[in-house]
This record gives structure tokens, C-alpha cells and sequence, in this order.
């Protein structure tokens, strides 16, 4: 993973320059650009394994470029969203973004969202799948916390079971709903709402500070390893 | 209008003049002419108490029913109450446009005492973590300052907490205008309550794990913003972790009535004066003492929950901590999963 060469555009210098530090510091090949025409060409002339995008730029929309890079390149795009400008989030998942931090984003947590694209194009095709302490068997369609056998109801196996083949990865609604009920139901982001609920009740230790499955409000869910809590 | 006025008190004065000298009933055209003086100003007034003289020597001055009078005494009369109503209108005038700039003059000091708040919250409360920044930064790249591993990990911690805090007040004051401005829609969606604060708790960050949570797994799903919810809940959830002690709980209990969802979070801090529970959720007002956030959360989160259908309010509770309730609408009971 160290050698990956990833492509940061934004037109703050500042932001740009610690960026930059801190990718080179972990071991990342960095390119720089700081308008969508320069990103553009840099991802035409070098191929990026990933690319980190800026919304605002100077001579245009982030969305445009995310449309114009996923129509070649299948590099992950990992956006930069302000916040409160969920509906400009939404477009840049739309239109080919798979994920986003809002501004102002801590490091760790831009890195993590980083290594988590990077480590696969594709969901994973192990079939036993480990997350943290929980555990869960494909074949046997078995899940365990902690060593605590966990009985779930089909749907929501199915759903915990996409959630952990992407583990870290932001899963948008419509993507989840698809993949679990099937593709009439695109839409129906309540249903996702009331299983997920249901999910972390049966998971969690607290199911109001849920670690294991995270909300990320008007985009989606994304399984994560839980941290140790402060 | 006033033509109605004008025969309303012709036919009072009809009524009365067998018991009162009719002469002395002409003032009674006053009560015609006094309203419209004081909303249509002096020129419209002039008007109603023509119309009111001629009205009186037509139908009760001799000879009736003509507009010629015989009597001197008449004359006099009627020149008196012409007199009377100019300087009754005039005065009614006077006090309107009085009323009025009062009150545009107050509109202008509300305004101007906003922008001052704003100016004053901003130049503190921006100033402060940012000479702090500037403060702990400039100590570690100085040669000059020896530090300790352990110096330098609370100067590390200074910057992140204050620029935690400045971005806390720029979010504020972002989502204030855009309250303000109108241009915060709500994209509403349907919610397990459980979800919204769950949600909010994520985004307390580590002073979440003071907040005592009761859930209800059966309470209906609302239809809100989850976004603004979240805000809502943040803020309200924080003032109340402000003024607690570290040592206390803040509580937070979901409960149902069927028609609402109620969000009800208290704390164990100095409580609320009665004449605080609404002015608290002005803003920059410090409703309780020793605030020392901008006086923004509170309303902000009123705001946000008005604009998705939602009450927010606190009740009185000097002494005994203050208490918080958020009531959402119910818009649909819980699907029921079988699979």
C-alpha cells in the first residue's frame, strides 16, 4: 500500500501542504493539483490509485471532475465536503464519489478512510469475515460477538453480511437497499433505518453508542473495527 | 368607512336628543372623526368633520333638513366643533406618527444591538482560541522555550481542543444565518428516534459518555431532517453537559404519546429561573450564569426543530437542574420485521 500514488486537489496551498506532508509522512506517492482542469490532466498523465477531492474549485465543480474521472479511471475517489452541504455530498456520491470527510477533517480520519478504499476494489470474498470482535461465518450464515452467538433474521444477516464484505467503506442507501431487497426497493431508506436500529440492538453493548455500525446521515452506513473509547 | 362612521353617530345622536340639547350632542361626531384622524393622518380627518358638520346642520340644526341656518348661536356652534375636530386630529396625528417612529427607532436599536452582540461574540469568542492557537504553536517551534514530552503533548492538546471550539462557533454562526436567511430546507426522511440520537452522541464526541441514554424500541418513526435533528439534539445536549458538574449525568429519555415522540434530556446544574425558559432560546442571550458559549446552541436547535414540524422548550426548575423536551411529531408506526 505504501507505494500508492494518490492525487490530492484542492485550491487552499495551506490544506494542499499538510496534506501532502502528512500522506508523504505514511509512506503515499503524492501528486498535487489545484484546479479541476489541472486534476484532470494530472490523472490523464499518471493514473492516480486514488484521488482526494475538493468540492470548491476554482474553475469548477469537484462533482464534474468525480463524473469525468469515473468515466475512465476506476481509482477511488474520496471527497471533501463542507459542512452542512449534504445535498452537495450527495451529488458527488451520485456521480461517482465513494466516499467523503467533511472540512475540517482530522488526519486520522482521512487516512483511515483512505486505507480502507485502497485495500480492495471489490467487496471481500473471504467466507469468514472478522470485524473487530465480531464475527461472521458466510457459509453457515453463523454471526458471533465476542464469542456471543447473535441470532439474525434474514434480512438483517444479509445486510450485516454487505456492510462487513466493505468494511470501512461508506455504503450509500440506495446501494444497500439493492443489494439486500433487491432493486425495486432504490427508495425505501426507512426500512434501512429500522433494520440498522434493529442490527445494533442485537450487536452493540450500547445500542445508542453504536461502534461497530456508523450513521453517516443523508449518505449512508459503513461498518467499522471499533476504537477503544476514551 | 368613515361615511359609516358619520351616519352611525347621526343616528345615535337621533336617538339621544330628546333627553340632551342637541347642540351640546355634536361633540359625539368626534368619535367619527378621532379613529380616522389617528390611521389616516390629519387630511382624511378634515374630511370626516366636514362631512360631520354638514350631516349635523342638515338633520338637526333649524331649518331641518336644509343646509341654510337662522340662528347665530348655531353658527358659532358648529364653527366650534370644526375647531375642536382640527385640533383633535392634529393631536391624534401628532401621536401616530410618534407611535411610529418609536417604533421604527426601536426596530433600528434591536438591529443595532444584534449586530453588536454579534461583533462583541465574535471578537471574543474568535479571539480567544486563536490566541491560544498562536500562543501554544509559537511555543513549540521556539528554540528558546524548553520543553518536556509532556509540555508538549498539552500544547498539541491546546491547539486541537481550540480549534475544536472554533469550529464549533463557525458551524454555529453558519447555521444561524442560514436559519435566519431561510435557507436551511429540511430534507426530511423517515427516523427511529433511536437513530437521531445515537447519531447525536456520535457527534458529542467523548463528553457523550456522560449522557445516561433510555431508549423506547417501539416509539413510531418521525419524519424529520437527520442532519437537523442532530444540531438540535448537540446543542441542547451540550448546554446542559456545560452546566453540570463533570461528576453529574445529563439524562436523556425517548419516550411516546402516540401523537408525539418525546426527547427528554435534564440536567443536575443550577436549573432554570422562570423568567429565563423562554429568553434562553434567544440569540446571544446567557440564560443561566457562567454561560460561556456564545448563546448560539439554544437557538439554533429551536430553530432547526420549528422548521421540521418539531417543540422544543425548557421548564422552570431553579435549584433543581434544568430540564429540556423535544417533541416530534409521530408520522408512521414502526414496520414490523419478520424477516
Amino acid at each position: 500500500m505504501s507505494d500508492a500514488r494518490v492525487l490530492v486537489v484542492d485550491d487552499e496551498p495551506q490544506i494542499l501542504r499538510a496534506l501532502q506532508t502528512n500522506l508523504r509522512g505514511v509512506g503515499y506517492e503524492v501528486a498535487t493539483a489545484a484546479t479541476a482542469r489541472e486534476a484532470l490532466a494530472a490523472a490523464a498523465m499518471r493514473p492516480p490509485d486514488a484521488v482526494i477531492l475538493d468540492l470548491v474549485l476554482p474553475d469548477g465543480s469537484g462533482i464534474d471532475v468525480a463524473r469525468e474521472l469515473r468515466s475512465w479511471s476506476e481509482a477511488p475517489i474520496l471527497v471533501l465536503s463542507v459542512v452542512g452541504d449534504e445535498a452537495e455530498k450527495v451529488a458527488a456520491l451520485d456521480a461517482g464519489a465513494d466516499d467523503y470527510v467533511q472540512k475540517p477533517f482530522g488526519i486520522d480520519e482521512l487516512l483511515a478512510r483512505l486505507r480502507a478504499l485502497l485495500r480492495r476494489a471489490g467487496p471481500s470474498t473471504e467466507p469468514v469475515l472478522e470485524v473487530g470482535e465480531l464475527v461472521i461465518d458466510l457459509d453457515k450464515r453463523l454471526v458471533t460477538v465476542g464469542g456471543r452467538r447473535v441470532q439474525l433474521t434474514p434480512n438483517e444477516f444479509d445486510l450485516l453480511r454487505v456492510l462487513a464484505q466493505n468494511e470501512g467503506k461508506l455504503m450509500t442507501h440506495p446501494a444497500l437497499l439493492r443489494e439486500v431487497w433487491g432493486p425495486a426497493y432504490g427508495t425505501e431508506s426507512h426500512y434501512l433505518h429500522v433494520y440498522v436500529s434493529q442490527l445494533r440492538r442485537k450487536l452493540e453493548d450500547d445500542p445508542s453508542r453504536p461502534r461497530y455500525v456508523l450513521t453517516e446521515p443523508g449518505a449512508g452506513y459503513r461498518l467499522v473495527a471499533p476504537v477503544a473509547r476514551s | 368607512m368613515s361615511a359609516a362612521a358619520v351616519a352611525a353617530v347621526t343616528g345615535v345622536i337621533f336617538g339621544l336628543k330628546q333627553v340632551a340639547p342637541v347642540l351640546g350632542l355634536s361633540i359625539l361626531y368626534l368619535l367619527a372623526v378621532l379613529p380616522v384622524a389617528s390611521v389616516f393622518g390629519l387630511a382624511y380627518a378634515l374630511g370626516v368633520s366636514i362631512a360631520s358638520m354638514l350631516a349635523f346642520n342638515f338633520f338637526f340644526l333649524p331649518p331641518l333638513h336644509t343646509l341654510a341656518l337662522t340662528d347665530s348661536a348655531n353658527w358659532v356652534a358648529l364653527l366650534v366643533f370644526v375647531v375642536t375636530s382640527i385640533v383633535v386630529s392634529e393631536l391624534a396625528a401628532r401621536a401616530r406618527r410618534r407611535a411610529f417612529a418609536a417604533a421604527e427607532a426601536d426596530a433600528l436599536r434591536r438591529s443595532d444591538a444584534a449586530k453588536t452582540a454579534v461583533l462583541h461574540a465574535v471578537s471574543h469568542d474568535l479571539r480567544s482560541p486563536l490566541t491560544a492557537i498562536r500562543v501554544a504553536a509559537g511555543g513549540l517551534e521556539s528554540g528558546s522555550v524548553a520543553l518536556g514530552e509532556e509540555d508538549r503533548a498539552e500544547l498539541l492538546e491546546t491547539i486541537r481542543l481550540e480549534t475544536a471550539r472554533l469550529e464549533r462557533l463557525v458551524a454555529n454562526l453558519l447555521d444561524l444565518s442560514r436559519l435566519e436567511a431561510g435557507v436551511a430546507p429540511a430534507r426530511r426522511e423517515l427516523w427511529p428516534v433511536d437513530e437521531l440520537v445515537s447519531r447525536a452522541l456520535e457527534s458529542l464526541g467523548p463528553d457523550a459518555a456522560r449522557v445516561e441514554v433510555t431508549l423506547d424500541g417501539d416509539a413510531p418513526l418521525v419524519s424529520v431532517d437527520a442532519g437537523q435533528l442532530e444540531r438540535v439534539l448537540v446543542n441542547v445536549l451540550e448546554n446542559a453537559l456545560r452546566f453540570s458538574s463533570p461528576a453529574d449525568p445529563v439524562e436523556l429519555v425517548v419516550g411516546s404519546t402516540g401523537d408525539e415522540v418525546l426527547v427528554r434530556i435534564s440536567d443536575h446544574g443550577p436549573g432554570l429561573a422562570d423568567g429565563d425558559v423562554e429568553r434562553i432560546f434567544e440569540p446571544f442571550e446567557h440564560g443561566r450564569t457562567g454561560g460561556e458559549g456564545t448563546g448560539l446552541g439554544l437557538a439554533i436547535a429551536r430553530g432547526f426543530a420549528e422548521a421540521n414540524g418539531c417543540r422544543l422548550w425548557a421548564e422552570p426548575s431553579a435549584g433543581a437542574g434544568a430540564a429540556f423536551t423535544l417533541a416530534l411529531p409521530s408520522a408512521a408506526a414502526r414496520p414490523t420485521l419478520v424477516r
